[in-house]
């Protein structure tokens, strides 16, 4: 029974994938129908999921010696991120039947948004190395397809190989780790691999675990990998939404907690990860400050609450930063959507054109309001309480300097977020817009995410019990919901984070009489919007991931004779190599 | 070196893997290539029989030889099917002239 849940979860998007391909872009309304019938019921699978949750291997198939068995597992940590997947997937693709009304080619759009649901629930489900670098891979590509969807628009598709190159280069450093694990463990078995992890050598462990982390930064977006995300906002705002805020970008934050009890005695490396979760959240944060296009800005809060989660990682809070990633992808998700909305309505992304947007679209800004409180951190909604927790752990596990400086975050986020709903949907008109309600099935698919963001902190105490009694090797420990209400709401900690967060909102509220600070820091401001100069490392990597496939296409001759001559050099080679091994 | 019978298999694979090593990499004829390739497919074959004797699975090996020249005839087939559209549609058989994804 759970097996075959398992199983259906995945092939239930990747099967609607095809159907909705098929269907032919000739009839729209059916290509509409069949994509949020097979995503709703994906959705109503994984859910289904969630009790047959356990530690032990679901699903073995075997498949010869050379790549061990391809194994399913459908621990806490993978039903709970399938259930993610899934269900914000189906939210978006309901989302999408209005606003994608009328556009070409929606075989394409529907087929690679199924395919990439399935494929990330096979990611957190599959507790196979390779099977993790198949998915990981599969998602990345429907990422890149979908950022350049539009691909008449320079800058889409520009956006698309961005983010293609940039991940790849995280998945190359995947793949080196996953190579170096079966040659010490002779599995491909993560499970395997975390239980024996201490048998391993110092500095083998040590490569496995930066090279882990660089895969889980350029995945997520982190620093020094940050750009790449903000350039993916040409993709159409369903997909902002579901693959670039709620589910792909919190695969790197997935893997460093799946190998949490495997590294976190490497020397260096909770450090470096929040350092690096750390200088993403202080650095977009500021870049969100001087953002002035609706997408971006959001895009940036990505990355920074994002850099939360990884910080929660490195300092041992991996509840916390789990809990964060509920709260974030509920909320973030339910602010793309509703920023879609305010897209679709006016047509434009630039909010320097909106303003007093309010009162022709109270419904959308109901819901983008309470989005952003929670994003702001404001009590009782879902980011406040998983941010404080986030908080808290890092002040248990982290240095001080550290928890400082993401308090500091904590006030920018405040900020930028005031800044962001006063520029949109309040203040006078800034030009003559045609603005427009959102349509039912906009409001069908941000209803339940608005309701979720009011109430998935209640889910606390269930959600600490599934982590701790499926997850044996992460020694987590699980309380009540009450417990953490009552942990959050007594520690002094929170005190000093409300006060953070209501100067944050003072200062935007103040905003004209801290015009010299303001002025004062006008060349933080440039930098920021020239995003501190990491556009140009990563735009380096591009150029020069291109400029090498430019030149190795002199080694494609077009002979056969050449490629025999490749394939006889191979084989020879091999024999060498057999001959020196023997 | 004794003349039995797995230094002669031996020596037929050495044999045909060169002969259709060199077709392929010196011919330019397309179908001259399918031939070579087949020749290659033939060494293969000749080396798993023989394997198989080595290692006691001589049934096990036979089978397979049969799997691969049911195989290895589709894709001779297939091959001369193209090698006939590729005359078709280009005029010639030379296979320099297949270079066309390059540009």
């Amino acid at each position: 029974m759970a097996a075959t849940l398992l199983i259906l979860s995945i092939a239930i998007p990747w099967f609607g994938a095809l159907v909705v391909w098929l269907a032919g872009d000739a009839r729209p309304r059916l290509q509409h129908g069949l994509a949020v019938a097979f995503s709703v019921l994906a959705g109503a699978v994984a859910v289904a999921l969630l009790p047959f949750s356990s530690s032990q291997i679901l699903l073995s198939i075997p498949v010869g010696g050379a790549f061990g068995d391809f194994t399913f597992a459908a621990d806490g940590l993978g039903v709970f991120l399938a259930v993610v997947a899934t269900v914000v997937g189906s939210l978006a693709v309901i989302f999408s039947v209005g606003y994608m009304r009328g556009e070409q080619q929606l075989g394409r759009y529907y087929a690679l948004v199924l395919f990439f649901i399935g494929a990330m629930v096979g990611l957190v489900l599959t507790t196979n190395l390779l099977l993790i670098f198949f998915f990981w891979e599969i998602t990345a590509l429907c990422s890149y397809a979908l950022i350049s969807f539009y691909n008449d628009d320079p800058k889409a598709v520009a956006g698309g190989i961005k983010a293609l190159i940039i991940t790849q280069l995280g998945g190359v450093g995947l793949l080196l780790g996953a190579l170096m694990i079966f040659s010490y463990t002779g599995s491909f078995d993560l499970r395997d691999f975390i239980a024996q992890a201490g048998n391993i050598p110092q500095t083998a462990l040590a490569v496995m675990a930066f090279g882990f982390l660089a895969a889980a930064a350029a995945k997520s977006a982190q620093f020094p990998f940050q750009t790449w995300l903000p350039d993916a906002m040409e993709a159409p705002t369903p997909i902002s939404a579901l693959i670039h805020a709620a589910t792909m970008v919190n695969a790197g934050v997935y893997l460093l907690v799946r190998f949490y009890p495997a590294f976190a005695e490497v020397p260096g490396w909770r450090t470096a990860v929040m350092l690096v979760g750390m200088l993403s959240a202080l650095l977009t944060a500021i870049m969100a400050m001087v953002a002035t296009d609706l997408k971006r800005a959001l895009a940036y809060s990505t990355v920074s609450q994002l850099g939360y989660m990884v910080y929660a990682v490195g300092a041992g809070g991996l509840f916390a930063s789990q809990f964060h990633l509920m709260s974030h992808s509920v909320f973030k998700a339910l602010l793309f959507l509703s920023a879609g909305a305010v897209i679709h309505g006016v047509g434009t992304r630039d909010m320097r054109l909106m303003g007093g947007l309010g009162q022709k679209m109270p419904f959308t800004r109901a819901v983008f309001v309470i989005g952003a409180l929670a994003l702001a951190g404001l009590p009782i909604l879902n980011g406040f309480w998983s941010k404080e927790l986030v908080l808290e752990a890092g002040l248990v596990g982290g240095p001080l300097w550290m928890w400082v400086v993401m308090l500091v975050g904590a006030g920018l986020t405040a900020c930028y977020t005031f800044r962001m709903v006063w520029m949109v949907f309040y203040g006078q008109p800034r030009a003559k817009l045609h603005a427009h309600e959102a349509g039912a099935a906009m409001k069908t698919a941000l209803a339940p995410l608005a309701a979720g963001t009011l109430l998935t902190w209640l889910l606390a105490g269930p959600f600490s019990k599934l982590l701790e009694s499926t997850l044996p090797l992460h020694a987590l420990e699980s309380h009540s919901t009450l417990h953490y209400l009552e942990e959050v709401a007594l520690a002094p900690a929170t005190l000093i984070a409300m006060v953070v967060i209501a100067l944050g909102l003072a200062a935007w509220w103040q905003r004209a009489r801290l015009q010299g600070l303001v002025n004062a820091l006008s060349g933080v401001a440039r930098a920021a919007a020239d995003s501190f100069g990491f556009e140009a490392i990563n735009r380096g990597i591009v150029r020069a991931t291109q400029n090498s496939a430019e030149n190795l296409r002199v080694t494609q001759t077009g002979l056969v004779s050449w490629n025999i001559f490749g394939i006889m050099a191979g084989l020879v080679l091999v024999l060498v190599i057999l001959l020196l091994g023997a | 070196m004794t003349l039995n019978i797995t230094n002669v298999a031996v020596l037929v694979v050495l044999g045909l893997f060169a002969t259709g090593f060199y077709g392929l990499l010196a011919v330019r004829n397309l179908i001259k290539v399918v031939v070579a390739l087949q020749i290659l497919v033939k060494g293969a074959m000749v080396a798993l029989v023989a394997a198989g004797n080595l290692t006691g699975q001589l049934q096990a090996a036979q089978s397979m030889a049969l799997t691969v020249i049911v195989a290895d005839t589709i894709v001779a087939v297939v091959a001369l099917a193209l090698a006939v559209q590729v005359r078709r549609c280009i005029g010639t058989l030379d296979i320099k002239a297949l270079t066309s994804l390059k540009r």
